[in-house]
């Protein structure tokens, strides 16, 4: 069973995180990132840490040591309540320590886009489960989709993208404060797209290699009864949990006047937060209970036999009510022909492939810098089928050192040839990878304090600031670190950087969007929608023939500022230390 | 609502009340009301909950959140419309309703609820004043006959009710004056007899008929109400509870409900013969609730040597207990201006004996000190402890026992089915009585109980026989709006 949640604050967060790390069920961080300190185990042997690390389209806070502390990663593709609708978290709000986390300015309102800038296919998706499976390979890979009308064929793709879990997200979950029009007309009920998810899985044999979990107002044993029977094996729960630690569903969740301490950063409202985890424990217990009434009612031994069973599902009652009449529920409770010969439920792992990636090989031989932080240098070829490189490195070293890594330049890594996508992918401090030649898309995304040198090889003939060096979104959602960059970049460089700093020679469109923090400075042209929504952070530009300032640049948010000499001078590019 | 964060800038501010040795010269009221801005800073604290649990705390279904942020914005008159959709007399309510709106309230969990009943109280003093709360006779008539037998506020809530819906109403009381325990079971000090005046001017000038000294079923017969299409019996819970001990006959052992009449009428220029005062003497009143206590205030008025309170049950705590966690109604310790006026208060205290004199006059009080067992499914059972008795100088023991139920006489003469509490069987929601067009509210239906419940039965019945006489009713309804029961979980 899973807790989320994302307008509630730390009190409240951490009484369920505690209440679901003691019964062994699972809590969600939400959005925003989590503070460090929750990663580290009580003196009582409580536990505040979430298990569910969430990545969605934000990025705020995901860095190696985060995904590393997680026993699930959810990637968040949309809301149930709010779908196709990006976050907003206003300025008010931003509080030095909810900045911390999202590694954002405080009091600078944040914007969560709607999309993730580095998923604009199933393949694209597939290669951000891939890197976060690197980046922690003890985590399952859970993502997050709405209930909708085709959301089988999605989670039919998400299955052969390797994720371990799909999550269907009914519509009347969400937060207080999504915005009324979205709570009211925006998405399906869970129990329409589980059953799609669960028909096209099962029909495709992909349902044996994932678990399906629903969500979307969860609140009792039959509702879980009946999820289990459409076809879902997990279950989420936020409302209820919420409730049973204090909640009075004020709806001034986006006010900050939440008067019970859940909703709010006020400090003095806070402290009115009563919830412990005993009081989440006992609904719990009750949901369980009534689980099991119903299960021993229908002749169930475990919840695992009960999985797709949709012709326990009784429905004359309901279809009798006469509001209800001439509802045919036929299609949701369909078994097809498939049902007797395929896998109703999860029942093996996917394979990741993990076992010969490059990171491995580097792995065995890198014991010394990655333990004891012995300074070493290695060389090594490397092809397009080299992904994600770094994330299994950066995973080892954050488990040992935490977020601060390894000195500055421990290992350094020399590679030769065109490296695959995510080079680099969330590198963390003390990690210096060398490339002579080039890369495809999402170099550098998530970086966590790592530096990344692309340049092109000596021998090349090609002018480097006139040719593309590395492929889109590179530095997406980065944190910290620093890229230098011997040519041009593609399209949405550095969107959603909250930390790092880069030099290039030139980039694609919307450079720079939604960004929060870090130096970047681009030695050549820029595309158009430069800087949108950008709330944090400084661009250099190289405008000699002012195209940049005329037009180039969204200017909504920003505000232009020559260099002046001196003050270049003066200006040092710190690595920002957080 | 005006101001979302009203609740953090002010504090809860009630209304004070005169000095104790100056409010006890009279039986006038000595609150001292806020001013204005005061009460418009106060409606500011209501924080427009998106579940407002005090609609439903409230048993009229109140619509709280609206006139609060209504009085908050200065806007008094659409206070009085809102405050007056749902409640027939808030200026009743609004002095003497315990509240449990704001019990309810929630604002309560993290600190003082706001202060309801004062807002209400203010709004309707200033509505009546502005002259906003005028008579709204119906446009026109059903020629329809309803008769209400009692004018206490249940009786008086579906009077108003059923004449606004253009049935002919006529309303008859025993007394010689309007009100029914409003009017003689209410001191004077805690609400003013004009107020009962003021608002019964008002459902005069409707149209609604009332009739005194009419005792149905003694002085006049049942078979009269026969020419009414329906009848609606809100005669109150007025049968006393006495005690069964001995000595209880002494001269000076009285009933609250008979001193307190007296001394009402005595106020209201009214001759009573033999009065029954307790000027200059010990003074015992046995029962810790809300009558006991006008029977300390009504004593210390009249100027008693002293005054001293028994109450059989346990001291409550100060505070909510978990077992009437919020938004319910707590069971804990209450102490009313009376009580601050000066008396002993006792509790698990039983009285053994009513000592007397050779003549039968009432000399002392023999008492023991008592403890409950409880025991999970049983009654909790009564235990007296031993070498606690104690003989207390007593020259009036005032009885302030509750009440056991309504007079059966009305329903003895027409053969309507009483339930095992002997209140008159009706069903919540619906209050038919098994007699076709005779329905039952108030006290009389559910037992003692409280002014906000007569008002709320009072205005559900007269829906009720509304649909019973024209198939349907544009009446208002609060529905199924009330708290689940505690302990309910069906």
């Amino acid at each position: 069973m899973q807790c989320l949640m994302g307008q509630s604050r730390r009190e409240a967060h951490e009484n369920l995180a505690i209440a679901m790390n003691r019964i062994g069920g699972k809590s969600n961080s939400g959005e925003g990132g989590e503070s460090r300190d929750r990663f580290i185990p009580s003196e009582n042997g409580d536990s505040r840490n979430s298990a569910i690390k969430q990545v969605a389209s934000g990025r705020f806070g995901v860095t190696s040591h985060y995904l590393t502390n997680a026993k699930e990663i959810q990637i968040k593709m949309a809301q149930g309540a709010k779908p196709g609708e990006g976050g907003q978290l206003p300025g008010e709000k931003v509080l030095p320590w909810i900045a911390a986390a999202r590694n954002s300015t405080p009091f600078v309102g944040l914007i969560s886009p709607p999309p993730h800038h580095d998923i604009y296919s199933i393949e694209d998706l597939a290669q951000l489960i891939y890197d976060l499976k690197n980046a922690n390979r003890e985590a399952r890979i859970n993502v997050k989709l709405v209930s909708e009308v085709g959301v089988g064929t999605i989670a039919a793709g998400v299955s052969k993208a390797k994720a371990d879990v799909v999550l269907i997200s009914g519509f009347d979950g969400g937060t207080g404060a999504s915005p009324l029009t979205s709570l009211k007309h925006a998405g399906l009920p869970w129990e329409l797209g589980l059953a799609e998810a669960q028909q096209t899985l099962v029909l495709n044999n992909l349902r044996s290699r994932i678990v399906v979990e629903c969500d979307g107002q969860l609140k009792t044993g039959r509702d879980v009864a009946i999820a289990a029977l459409l076809g879902a094996e997990e279950y989420g729960f936020a409302t209820a949990p919420l409730v049973a630690s204090g909640c009075i569903m004020m709806r001034k969740c986006h006010l900050n006047t939440c008067p019970v301490g859940i909703a709010t950063q006020d400090k003095d409202l806070r402290k009115n937060f009563k919830g412990t985890p005993e009081h989440v424990i006992n609904y719990f217990y009750y949901v369980a209970n009534e689980l099991r009434q119903i299960m021993a009612q229908l002749g169930f031994r475990t919840l695992a036999e009960m999985i797709g069973q949709t012709h326990k599902i009784n429905s004359n009652k309901a279809i009798q009510h006469y509001k209800a009449k001439g509802l045919d529920l036929s299609s949701i409770l369909h078994r097809p022909a498939e049902y007797r010969k395929m896998s109703l439920r999860n029942s093996e792992k996917q394979d990741h492939c993990l076992e010969n990636v490059l990171d491995m090989k580097i792995l065995k031989v890198a014991t010394a810098a990655i333990e004891q932080g012995t300074k070493t240098s290695l060389s090594y070829p490397i092809h397009n089928t080299d992904r994600s490189l770094s994330a299994i490195l950066s995973n080892e070293i954050s488990k040992r050192h935490g977020h601060t890594g390894l000195p500055e330049d421990t290992l350094t890594l020399n590679f030769k040839g065109s490296a695959g996508q995510s080079f680099g992918a969330f590198g963390t401090f003390g990690l210096t990878l060398n490339l002579e030649g080039n890369t495809n898309d999402y170099l550098g995304k998530g970086m966590s304090g790592a530096k990344i040198i692309v340049k092109k090889p000596p021998t090349a003939t090609f002018v480097a600031h006139e040719n593309i060096i590395v492929g889109n979104v590179c530095l997406f959602g980065a944190v910290n670190g620093e890229a230098y960059i011997n040519g041009i970049a593609g399209e949405r460089f550095a969107v959603r950087n909250s930390g790092a700093i880069a030099v290039v020679e030139g980039v694609g469109d919307h450079c720079c969007e939604y960004m929060t923090g870090g130096n970047i400075i681009v030695l050549g042209n820029t595309g158009r929608n430069f800087a949108a929504g950008m709330s944090g952070g400084t661009a250099f530009i190289f405008d000699p023939e002012s195209k940049f300032v005329n037009g180039l640049c969204n200017t909504e948010t920003i505000e232009f500022e020559p260099i002046e000499e001196e003050e270049a001078n003066a200006q040092k590019l710190n690595r920002k230390s957080c | 609502m005006g101001k979302i964060t009203g609740f953090k800038e002010y504090e809860r501010k009630d209304e004070t009340y005169t000095k104790v040795k100056k409010r006890l010269k009279d039986y006038k009221e000595f609150t001292v009301p806020l001013k204005k801005d005061e009460i418009e800073e106060q409606g500011s604290r209501c924080m427009d909950c998106g579940i407002p649990f005090c609609h439903s705390g409230c048993p009229l279904g109140n619509l709280i959140p609206d006139f609060n942020h209504m009085v908050h914005q200065g806007e008094w008159q659409k206070a009085s419309w809102i405050l007056h959709s749902t409640n027939n007399f808030p200026e009743f309510t609004g002095r003497l309703c315990p509240a449990p709106c704001e019990q309810a309230c929630v604002l309560g969990i993290i600190e003082d609820p706001v202060s309801i009943e004062n807002i209400e109280k203010n709004i309707v003093e200033r509505a009546f004043k502005e002259g906003w709360i005028k008579p709204q006779p119906p446009k026109t008539r059903t020629g329809k006959e309803v008769a209400i037998v009692g004018s206490g506020p249940a009786g008086l809530a579906a009077a108003q009710q059923l004449n606004r819906a253009g049935h002919t109403v006529t309303v008859f009381e025993r007394d010689d004056e309007i009100g029914g325990l409003l009017r003689y079971g209410i001191p004077n000090f805690k609400m003013e007899k004009e107020i009962i005046d003021r608002r019964v001017a008002i459902l005069k000038a409707e149209g609604i008929i009332f009739k005194l000294n009419v005792n149905v079923g003694v002085n006049y017969e049942v078979e009269k109400l026969k020419a009414f299409d329906s009848v609606v019996l809100c005669g109150g819970s007025t049968e006393r509870r006495s005690l069964p001990t001995p000595g209880i006959d002494a001269d000076g052992v009285v009933q609250a409900m008979d001193f307190l009449t007296q001394q009402t009428k005595v106020v209201m220029g009214k001759i009573v013969e033999n009065q029954v005062v307790a000027t200059g003497k010990d003074v015992i009143v046995i029962g810790g609730g809300d009558t006991g206590s006008d029977c300390v205030g009504t004593s210390n008025r009249q100027g008693a040597k002293s005054v001293t309170n028994f109450e059989i049950m346990p001291k409550p705590p100060g505070h909510r207990s978990p077992q009437t966690p919020w938004p319910y109604w707590p069971l804990q310790l209450k102490t009313s201006s009376s009580h601050k006026e000066g008396c002993d208060r006792n509790w698990l205290i039983n009285t053994k004996e009513f000592v007397t004199d050779d003549n039968g006059k009432l000399i002392a009080l023999k008492t023991v000190n008592v403890e409950w067992k409880t025991e999970l499914g049983k009654r909790p059972e009564l235990i007296e402890i031993e070498g606690t008795e104690k003989t207390y100088p007593c020259d009036m023991a005032l009885l302030a026992l509750g009440f056991t139920g309504p007079e059966p006489t009305i329903a003895n003469q027409l053969g309507i089915a009483l339930d095992v509490r002997s209140n008159y069987k009706s069903e919540y929601g619906n209050y038919k009585t098994n007699v076709p067009n005779i329905f039952a509210a108030g006290d009389m239906r559910r037992g003692q109980s409280l002014i906000v419940w007569a008002i709320s039965e009072g205005r559900e019945a007269a829906r009720q026989v509304d649909i019973y006489l024209m198939g349907s009713s544009i009446l208002p309804t609060k529905e199924g709006g009330d708290l689940p029961l505690l302990g309910d979980r069906t």
